[in-house]
């Protein structure tokens, strides 16, 4: 039967993609190295059959004309990624397998469950949310991928609450499949952010440390009744207006039921990058 | 709404480097097209698009700190205007960075609601 066999969450930095793979790696990203390193032997050790990905697309798959709150992607293979994002950020065009049966599992085949009322995709170009944390953790991209999207860039964007359900669900979800399959559940996201608004790229760092100081704890301590309160719509804007993607974690962290064994916002020139480990 | 106008063309452009290079050659000429699409089609097209006349006046002069104010969306226009400029080879990222900062800077953090 299947099992939740790995749960972590991890950033998606685009900018990363070119600065960390330097030879040597830049001082600042050193640790982001070694903990993109540590985190893809906990997938090793695993020996996962399946990563499903809660990640938020950059409004290239969906977009104004249709933003859907949570959407999983069900199809035989992903392209990856768009042409801005190879421009922009020099990623390649990868392909990844998808696993339509878990997706149909997921959603709920002929109809959904009761807990989350998905939108589903039989065609979806991932963006680099989905590709930059398979690419740093499986860097052969030989296992399958099942993409979640959350809308986190366009308002409204669901409530935290909905995030925690999602969550839950995916784990009682897994579990109950009556099929063999061992999943990582990886959540992709960012701590404190902003790009395209007057505090991006201040100086280097995080345009709000009080706010990733928070977020560490509530994974470290498996608080998640505290990130529930504390990541309303005005509090996430006010640590970066892409801040919301940080609502991913809280999906990872409602699945794992528990704390973290290993969180920290890690320092760079970007932000503090999200890294949440659980034990299972 | 109009936001949403705002953000389709821009992130239309942003989205291929042929339509980012058709666009900065000819600005004006570029918006005018996507005006007339819209207006031979009754449905919504992928291509086009109409714009309030301070949008369009925005997307000709290429004036990201007006398109900032207009509400477009902060992450697809900072990506939009590394495209048109920094790609193109008009400025280097360092200098945008600087410029862009500093021309949003009066404008706050608008609605960029649609």
């Amino acid at each position: 039967m299947a099992e939740l066999a790995a749960i972590l969450g991890v950033p998606h930095n685009p900018l990363l993609w070119r600065t960390m793979r330097s030879d040597p790696v830049p001082e600042d990203l050193v640790q982001t190295r070694a903990n993109f390193t540590r985190f893809a032997d906990a997938i090793d050790a695993a020996d996962v059959d399946v990563l499903v990905v809660v990640g938020s697309d950059h409004l290239r798959q969906f977009q104004w004309g249709n933003s859907p709150a949570f959407c999983i992607g069900k199809t035989e293979r992903f392209a990856c990624t768009f042409e801005n994002e190879i421009r922009t950020f020099g990623l390649e065009p990868w392909e990844m397998i998808g696993d339509p049966e878990l997706a149909s599992w997921l959603l709920g085949d002929a109809e959904l469950q009761p807990e989350i009322d998905f939108a589903m995709s039989n065609e979806w170009v991932l963006d680099h949310s989905f590709t930059l944390p398979a690419k740093f953790l499986t860097p052969d991209l030989d296992i399958p991928i099942v993409p979640i999207h959350t809308n986190a860039n366009i308002p409204p964007i669901p409530r935290a609450e909905r995030y925690a359900a999602l969550g839950r669900y995916l784990r009682s979800r897994i579990e109950a499949a009556p099929f063999d399959r061992k999943v990582a559940l990886i959540a992709s996201g960012h701590l404190a952010t902003e790009i395209g608004g007057p505090r991006q790229f201040l100086g280097g760092g995080s345009p709000d440390p009080e706010f990733d100081d928070l977020a560490t704890e509530w994974m470290r301590t498996g608080d998640l009744d505290g990130a529930i309160a504390g990541c309303t719509f005005e509090r996430l804007a006010t640590a970066g207006n892409v801040t919301g993607q940080f609502l991913n974690f809280i999906t990872a962290l409602a699945a794992a039921r528990g704390p973290a064994s290993f969180a920290e916002g890690t320092p760079s020139r970007f932000a503090n990058g999200p890294f949440f480990l659980w034990d299972l | 709404m109009s936001r949403f106008q705002i953000d389709k063309f821009i992130s239309y452009v942003e989205g291929s480097d042929q339509a980012v290079r058709d666009y900065v050659a000819d600005p004006e000429g570029f918006v005018a097209a996507w005006e007339e699409r819209a207006a031979s089609s009754r449905l919504p097209h992928p291509d086009s698009g109409t714009l309030s006349a301070e949008e369009r006046t925005a997307l000709v002069n290429r004036d990201h700190a007006e398109l900032y104010r207009l509400g477009a969306h902060q992450y697809v226009l900072w990506h939009f205007v590394e495209a048109i400029r920094v790609w193109t080879g008009e400025v280097t990222w360092p200098e945008m960075k600087e410029q862009f900062r500093k021309d949003i800077a009066p404008h706050g953090t608008p609605d960029c609601s649609t």
